[in-house]
């Protein structure tokens, strides 16, 4: 670096600031024009089929008939309350249970001295790769009342225990299991970056390990958690297919089943769909605003310009029990719903009359693989899948960056709205906001629908929150003082983004990038109404094989898809830790 | 594996007594200008509600005699894809060169949408099973009663046996009424024909409710359930395949499904859209669903049967149209109380 004499300031500043000044709003609006065109412009078609009888695109915006007839129906209907009222409990158990196993597991991971914590990381995330589709099946292969492979084993065993995940407490605990990784990621690279010499402070003070954790570290991560806790919480509000297998059996409705049943229904109700959609949105709204207000007027700041190493604490003969508690957790969410998919995907059908038929070999075979693979679709599908996944990723990410700064690093009038405009797709439904997308982008001129480009849009579009939070946590913890520093030196705004933000928050961004990807992989809802013959995604594929009623094939094409995104998650752990040693190098 | 070998069996003299000679060919699938004109536009988009993987097998089945024509296929849940037909005409972009779907009620009311068509064998088709002169059932499905032989000692042989209280406590499985217009059909059925307190006796015994046909078939063979209404084409592939599973048709009537498929105003290669309509609709297009897909016909004269089928005793039921629009709400209002099934 080089140093800054005095004298030079003024004259830097005199020549940025004309500039700056007409550089701020033009940036602002550009950033408002994207997310209107992205957000608001298919939301509004939302709003306008949650209020009227028609079709936009068919019936034209001039025959406009507003009706509040779906909302009254919605609001008095006794079913979508309950609907509702299940939906909260399932998903508020899963958001307690996947907060307290994400916490647990980031701490073991980043700050104790527990073995094997590399491949436990890694393990750790495997959950997240799953479409929540299989782990709706892979959970009802392995807990079923009558014909679970648990409880098979459990009666094989002579124990008169049975496990029912048919059940509102199997849809917490498999919500909580899955969605763990959500608060892990959070909390992992907040643990990561906090200066360990706060907690030291507390421990010389006279504070033991355990309280300070809950005073110092815990608390100083607070915004990582809420952040984590809140994701999860919505994500699980907007996810079919887990109470779509296991709630439906025990005639459990959440929010997203009964809208998934009102767009598949025979004639399709839309309108009302809409409607409830728009409930669920104002549900997501209040939360993130009471999350604002716990935020507001507080610094986060843990990652400042003095150099740390994260500290490590010796558990001593503990760090076995973390380690087994590691293995237990590993086991429960990753080996155990693995072999339920292998052996559904390997076995030509999953009938056991008793524990001892799971190891009749001759019940297996390549069979599911065979047809997947003779299918011409599925070579198609993963080529078009990987495309879209890494357009969304590029986009996104760029997008999210730019929104994440000026959100939490500027003062820019306007910043406020680009906040509120990025977080409202979190709260729309996938099934819904695909015909919103489709209603809104299909008359655009131009060869954008029937392309993947449309694909790549609606995912940028849909999952802007999740990655603009993600990139968030990063940015809060990097002190003000780090980019003051830059700019003293005489570097302007984007020298400074290039030359301290971005290696700084590269973890973070290449974190953002990665989720953004799996997320674009796993996406149904809105895949569903854009995708045409020739940009055929793996979803769609998977959905054909799960309705066409054949968990053989479901199972093998689930295993392939979580392969290939365990080998990306491989790429990029490698390629965030080059990022980790590079900055360690330039500090 | 035998029963796979006979099945094979029926399917090779099903369609080799069906295959046309050479000559004759031309006629049944169409002039000898429309094949040509067919292979010059060289392929095709379908739309499909029906199972991926079964159509596949049909597109596969047409390559073998039209080699030159290439389908795409388009495949959504039946609500799902009636919305995107609906918004791809109004904004002038369907992609659909055939549509091909369950729901006779919904292609109905779009049409419009369709050009004037009709196969050449358009005579030999059940008119009952015709809903417009521009939509044809080129997919005809049936209900039939599966069970798990491994879980069932004493099979159910009639519609009635499904009320018998020996099958209590969720042995049987069903497809909630709401859930479209196949299932609609089979309540329709059940309460026309097996009797008015049919609903109330079976929902008595207790029954496992599933959001539609392919989870349930998937349920029946692991045992989840031990008998299930199913539509004959869900089980049958998976009984071929050795599935601890086997379905009958009950003597009472065997509720079926035509759909109702046409070809758009607006396709862009008509001539193979035709040709890929002639095909199915063709005696050896329909053989084929039957042998190989487990599919059933609208063709008044049957040219196979599924196994099991005595042409002596089945009968067919087709819903009466006017009647299927027009109770629909109300029953299926009913058909939810009488089962507990919250809508």
């Amino acid at each position: 670096m080089t140093a800054t004499s005095v004298e030079a300031l003024p004259a830097v500043t005199e020549v940025r600031r004309p500039s700056r000044r007409l550089a701020a709003p033009l940036w602002v609006t550009a950033l408002l024009l994207i997310l209107t065109f992205l957000v608001i412009y298919p939301l509004l078609m939302l709003v306008f089929g949650a209020v009227s009888d028609s079709n936009p695109v068919i019936d034209g915006f001039g025959k406009f008939n507003p009706s509040l007839t779906h909302f009254i129906a919605v609001l008095g209907n006794e079913n979508v309350r309950l609907a509702f009222f299940n939906a909260l409990m399932a998903c508020g158990g899963g958001t307690i249970l996947a907060v307290v196993i994400g916490l647990a597991f980031s701490w073991i991971v980043v700050r104790t001295n527990t073995p094997f914590k590399g491949f436990i990381a890694g393990a750790s995330m495997i959950p997240l790769f799953v479409p929540p589709l299989v782990a709706g099946v892979a959970w009802s292969i392995l807990g079923s009342p009558k014909t679970g492979l648990l409880n098979t084993a459990l009666k094989w065993m002579g124990i008169d225990f049975r496990f029912d995940f048919y059940s509102m407490s199997g849809l917490i605990l498999v919500f909580g299991f899955y969605y763990a990784p959500y608060v892990y990621m959070f909390t992992a690279s907040a643990l990561r970056n906090m200066d360990p010499s706060l907690e030291e402070a507390s421990e010389v003070s006279g504070a033991s390990a355990f309280t300070t954790i809950f005073t110092v570290t815990f608390p100083l991560i607070a915004p990582a958690i809420l952040a984590g806790s809140l994701l999860s919480f919505v994500v699980m509000l907007g996810i079919y297919g887990v109470p779509a297998a296991l709630g439906a059996p025990a005639n459990i409705s959440v929010l997203t089943t009964y809208i998934f049943k009102l767009t598949a229904w025979s004639p399709p109700l839309y309108n009302t769909a809409a409607a409830v959609a728009i409930l669920l949105m104002f549900v997501t709204a209040i939360l993130v605003w009471a999350q604002q207000r716990v935020l507001s007027g507080r610094s986060f700041a843990t990652v400042a310009g003095k150099a740390f190493r994260p500290r490590s604490l010796n558990l001593g003969p503990w760090r076995w029990f973390t380690f087994s508690l590691a293995l237990v957790y590993l086991f429960v969410v990753v080996v155990l719903p693995t072999i339920a998919l292998v052996i559904a995907a390997f076995r030509r059908f999953l009938f056991f009359k008793d524990f001892d038929a799971v190891f009749d070999m001759k019940a297996y075979s390549w069979v599911h693989f065979n047809s997947i693979f003779d299918n011409p679709l599925t070579m198609m599908s993963i080529w078009n899948t990987m495309k879209v996944g890494f357009i969304t990723a590029v986009i996104g990410g760029l997008l999210a960056f730019a929104i994440g700064y000026t959100i939490n690093r500027t003062h820019v009038a306007g910043r406020k709205s680009i906040d509120l405009l990025s977080t409202i797709p979190v709260a729309i439904p996938g099934l819904v906001v695909g015909v919103a997308y489709l209603w809104a982008w299909i008359g655009l001129p131009g060869g954008l629908y029937g392309t993947i480009w449309i694909l790549a849009l609606a995912f940028v579009a849909r999952f802007i929150p999740d990655t603009v939070k993600a990139l968030s946590t990063s940015f809060m913890q990097i002190h003000k003082e780090l980019e003051e520093a830059a700019w003293v030196c005489g570097r302007g705004l984007l020298g400074t983004i290039w030359t301290i933000m971005l290696p700084l928050a590269r973890p973070g961004i290449v974190a953002s990038m990665t989720l953004l990807f799996v997320l674009a992989v796993r996406e149904l809802g809105s895949s569903l109404f854009l995708y045409t013959s020739d940009t055929t995604v793996m979803a769609v594929l998977l959905l054909d094989y799960y309705e066409g009623g054949n968990i053989g094939k479901t199972a093998a094409f689930s295993l392939v898809q979580t392969v290939i995104l365990v080998v990306l998650l491989g790429f990029t752990t490698w390629l965030s830790r080059g990022a980790a040693e590079g900055a360690g190098r330039a500090g | 594996m035998k029963r796979r070998t006979v099945l094979a069996g029926i399917a090779g003299t099903a369609a080799a007594s069906l295959a046309p000679p050479a000559l004759a060919q031309q006629d049944t699938f169409g002039s000898k200008e429309l094949i040509a004109a067919a292979e010059k536009e060289g392929g095709l988009t379908y739309y499909t509600a029906n199972f991926a993987e079964t159509e596949q097998e049909v597109i596969k089945e047409f390559n073998k005699r039209f080699p030159k024509i290439k389908v795409s296929m388009v495949r959504a849940p039946g609500g799902q894809l009636i919305t995107r037909i609906k918004t791809e005409a109004a904004a002038g972009k369907l992609g659909a060169d055939v549509v091909d779907h369950s729901d006779r009620g919904l292609m109905k009311e779009l049409e419009d949408l369709f050009q004037d068509y009709a196969p050449p064998n358009a005579a030999d088709y059940r008119p009952d099973a015709l809903v417009s002169p521009k939509l044809w059932p080129g997919v005809t499905l049936g209900w039939a009663i599966a069970y798990n032989t491994s879980l069932v000692k004493n099979a159910p042989k009639t519609w009635m046996d499904l009320t018998k209280p020996e099958y209590k406590n969720k042995m049987i499985g069903q497809v909630v009424a709401p859930s479209g217009g196949t299932t609609w059909t089979r309540t329709m059925f059940e309460r026309q024909v097996l009797g008015e307190d049919y609903w109330k006796k079976q929902a008595a015994l207790g029954i496992a409710m599933y959001p539609s046909g392919a989870p349930l078939s998937d349920a029946l063979v692991r045992g989840e359930v031990s008998i299930a209404p199913l539509l004959y084409n869900i089980i049958y592939t998976k009984i071929v395949d050795g599935a601890p599973a086997e379905a009958i048709f009950a003597p009472e009537g065997v509720p079926i499904i035509p759909y109702a498929d046409g070809i758009p105003k607006t396709s862009k290669s008509p001539n193979a859209a035709k040709l890929f309509m002639n095909w199915r609709l063709s005696k050896e297009g329909q053989a084929f669903q039957i042998a190989k897909l487990g599919n059933i016909t609208s063709l008044k004269e049957p040219p196979a049967f599924p196994k099991g089928w005595d042409p002596t005793v089945v009968k067919v039921w087709v819903p009466n149209f006017e009647q299927f629009e027009k109770l629909r709400a109300p029953w299926v209002e009913e058909w939810n109380k009488t089962y507990g099934y919250r809508q």
